[in-house]
């Protein structure tokens, strides 16, 4: 061979550092990304459980207005004497849903699978940045924090809905200090997930392996990326509404409020709502298409076949990505906005489905006549095909404005975006949990428990969503204290019950994963093996469950495609049905080779 | 072989190094692309943060009637002017510093950087001079869309000066120590990276907030 050319890049050029000695460094302040990946694990689960919590509490006032709260009644809302009240209501629906966004599903979908994939999938022994990593899960660790003391400041935390939408968010609306820590805490997790989206950016970039070109790379990470560059463009926007929202908050700026607006100009309150959902509709892109990356790879991996049509997979995402930047007036059709305007933004609101549809058949006919092993993880990735399939189909009716002049601000939208980014992030999330369990703590989860906690979850999580459809269907609005007040919401009494019911076994069932989960990871159990799935990524193919400090002893040079499944080539010379992505397919046999000449 | 192997994706991967001094060469170079990518990926984001603030200064100027609003007091225009050619000398003079890096004379290099540095704090004193005079004629924070707009772009733009005004005084220390040299100046270039951003910001703000 002639001279290698340098730029190609090359094993040596990331050096192997020594592992930290002290516990400090090793466990706390660690630059190494997987230990920061189960930072942001554990971070993120423990919010998702007081997120949880909090939805449990919604659903019991909603079937059980003004009845005593069991259990949490006695112990969180003693002023009220154990019954949920309307301000605590405001608070509970606010805080449920940030911190399932911003504190729960963000961290454990993009913050562990990002930081604990991008550098083990790409074949790279860290990430670009590691300092920079490092301080992202601070910034990230400060905004939880910050969440935390506003529940223990006078008038409560937040109360203005997630969105913030002010005048209710501002002074006049939200007095207390709850409000103004929420405001920082949004902004501190958006600096967090900016420097986050700086490293999964430039790592992927520059640090690929030598022959992982952009297109052998698994579609986890392709998915990861492309939520980085979005992570990357449109949470500064959200930044800019919440140091507005700060600056009015606190020293008196007229941003969002309407002042005397004839004679000397004034704030605008929809002007947040621009800033907010020039983010926010790039945000529920950015909470799905990790998972969409997920559950590519994964129903390929246990379809046992190579995933359909991969380019196809990875333009779609292309597409929607660029796409999510221009759609985000549909939340906006009913604030007066021009018709013109709101017809175009119809249509691309509509155009994004198309993508989002061709995703979906990938994913159909890449298991489509497959030898499906129906695991865990693959339970839970096609369970979120099926959730995300009804989210979408949702999606079609509020994107069209006629339709939406009706449905919005009902439950129906509630139902829609829990169905798209609470069920199918969420399941998103758990496909990945299950599937890189392994790798991250080199033991095996109890399929059996597994099995059953996603019957339960993918059934109720359908039940209470799809009763939050029917219920905004018949005209239910949503975020209401005692919806029944209302004489034509007074029928729906027993649908909301029954949905509550359902949300309760849900919740129920969640303790089926933390008991699995705890237990496995503390306990004893299977040693995981190397590659206990049978699959081609690098992660599994090249290193170790849990991998060294350094993730591989050589950097591995990539051969193909991250999903070589049923190559008849590959079934002769090596005796099954895969090859590693990295891995060199033996010479075959002399006899073999001479009978071939000749 | 190859035919029967029939490995889908083509091309196989580049074989081990021979070069070595080629391939060290070749490894900073990696590592310093590495950091000016991530760099421009962080001012791309930084640029719609900015973006953010100054969508919502044209929405709210798109609302009033008048602009200034009637009875709040105009904005100067000299000092801030003034203060357009103090941060585009700073810039110059971080690039004249670059240069010499390049060229391999690090002599004027720590020079080069204090003056930069210098000319930054100079650009933070004159704005806080314009905010002294502002306030005095009676413009508040908390007194209209105009007070509102001012302060928040002009003290947010200034936060980033004072950042760049750290760094940049850090980096002349330590280039007056020698630490710099023609091919190990990957902290420069970033630094200017930044400081060029800010500088372009403060055109951007200079033009819409007090000119237009």
């Amino acid at each position: 061979m002639a001279t290698h050319p340098a730029h190609l890049g090359h094993p040596e050029l990331q050096p192997i550092h020594p592992a930290p000695t002290s516990f400090v460094r090793r466990y706390v302040f660690s630059l190494d990304h997987k230990v920061i990946a189960q930072q942001f694990l554990w971070a993120g689960l423990i919010f998702l459980f007081v997120g949880g919590t909090l939805a449990m509490l919604i659903r019991w006032q909603w079937a059980f207005p003004y009845r005593k709260v069991p259990v949490l009644g006695p112990l969180f809302l003693r002023s009220t004497g154990g019954v949920i009240g309307p301000a605590n209501y405001q608070n509970i629906f606010t805080m449920h849903g940030l911190i399932m966004i911003f504190f729960a599903i963000t961290p454990v979908l993009i913050g562990t699978f990002g930081n604990f994939l991008i550098p083990l999938q790409i074949g790279a022994r860290d990430m670009a940045f590691p300092l920079l990593n490092m301080l992202s899960f601070w910034f990230f660790l400060v905004s939880q924090l910050l969440v935390i003391a506003s529940f223990l400041v006078a008038l409560g935390p937040a109360g203005a809905g997630w969105t913030g939408y002010p005048p209710l968010s501002t002074n006049i609306g939200m007095p207390g200090l709850g409000q103004t820590l929420v405001v920082l805490a949004l902004f501190f997790t958006g600096v967090a997930s900016t420097m986050g989206a700086i490293n999964y950016i430039t790592t992927v970039i520059r640090l690929r392996a030598p022959g992982m070109t952009y297109m052998r790379l698994p579609l986890t990470i392709w998915g990861l990326w492309f939520t980085a560059v979005l992570n990357a463009l449109f949470v500064p926007v959200l930044g800019s509404a919440a140091l507005l929202l700060f600056l009015d908050r606190t020293f008196g700026t007229q941003f969002f409020i309407a002042g005397a607006a004839a004679v000397r100009g004034g704030g605008d309150p929809i002007m947040y709502q621009h800033l907010f959902w020039i983010f926010g509709h790039p945000e529920v892109y950015i909470l799905i298409l990790p998972a969409w990356g997920i559950v590519g790879d994964v129903v390929s991996f246990f379809a046992r076949k190579p995933a359909y049509w991969y380019k196809g997979s990875v333009y779609a995402m292309a597409t929607v990505t660029v796409l999510s930047g221009v759609v985000y007036g549909h939340h906006m059709f009913v604030t007066g906005m021009s018709p013109l305007l709101g017809q175009g933004f119809m249509l691309l609101t509509l155009l994004i489905s198309a993508p989002a549809m061709l995703l979906v058949f990938n994913w159909i006919f890449t298991v489509w006549r497959g030898s499906i092993r129906f695991t865990t993880p693959m339970l839970f990735a096609l369970g979120t095909v099926f959730v995300f399939g009804l989210g979408g189909l949702t999606g079609l009716f509020l994107g069209d404005i006629s339709l939406d002049l009706y449905l919005h601000d009902t439950m129906f939208v509630v139902g829609h975006f829990h169905f798209t980014m609470a069920a199918a992030s969420f399941l998103g999330t758990m496909t990945g949990l299950y599937f890189w369990f392994p790798k991250i703590f080199g033991k095996r989860l109890d399929e059996r428990l597994g099995k059953a906690h996603f019957w339960i979850t993918v059934v109720g999580l359908t039940l209470v969503f799809g009763g939050q459809l029917l219920a905004g269907y018949a005209g239910q609005q949503r975020r209401l204290f005692d919806p029944f007040q209302y004489t034509f919401i007074q029928g729906l009494r027993g649908l909301n019950r029954w949905t509550s019911y359902f949300a309760f076994a849900l919740f129920a069932g969640q303790f089926l994963f933390i008991w699995n989960f705890l237990r496995t990871v503390f306990g004893r159990a299977e040693a995981a093996g190397q590659n206990p799935w049978e699959v081609t990524t690098l992660e599994w193919t090249n290193t170790t469950s849990p991998p060294p400090y350094h993730d591989f002893d050589v950097i591995p040079e990539v051969r193909r495609g991250p999903d070589e499944f049923e190559n008849p080539a590959v079934k002769e010379a090596l005796g099954r049905d895969w090859i590693g992505q990295a891995e060199e397919m033996p010479e075959p046999p002399a006899s073999e080779a001479g009978a071939a000449k000749a | 072989m190859d035919a029967v192997l029939e490995e889908r994706g083509g091309r196989r991967g580049p074989a081990p190094v021979r070069d070595l001094e080629g391939y060290r060469a070749a490894t900073r170079a990696r590592g310093e692309l590495t950091a000016y990518v991530g760099m421009l990926v962080f001012l791309a984001s930084w640029a719609m943060l900015f973006g953010g603030l100054f969508f919502a200064y044209a929405l709210v100027r798109g609302r009033a009637p008048v602009w200034p609003p009637v009875g709040d007091p105009r904005l100067p225009l000299v000092l801030p002017g003034v203060n357009t050619a103090v941060i585009a000398l700073s810039s110059g003079a971080l690039q004249s510093a670059l240069r010499s890096l390049r060229r391999g004379r690090p002599s004027p290099v720590a020079g080069a950087l204090a003056l930069a540095a210098g000319l930054g704090a100079l650009f933070l004193a004159l704005q806080v001079a314009v905010w002294i005079s502002v306030h005095r004629q009676g413009l508040l924070p908390s007194g209209g869309p105009y007070g509102s707009v001012f302060y928040a772009l002009t003290s947010f733009h200034a936060l980033h000066v004072l950042v760049g005004l750290v760094a940049l005084a850090w980096l002349a220390v330590r280039a007056s120590r020698g630490a710099y040299g023609a091919m190990r100046h990957v902290g420069v270039r970033l630094w200017a990276m930044y400081w060029h951003f800010v500088g372009a910001v403060w055109l951007f703000l200079y033009a819409t907030v007090y000119l237009l």
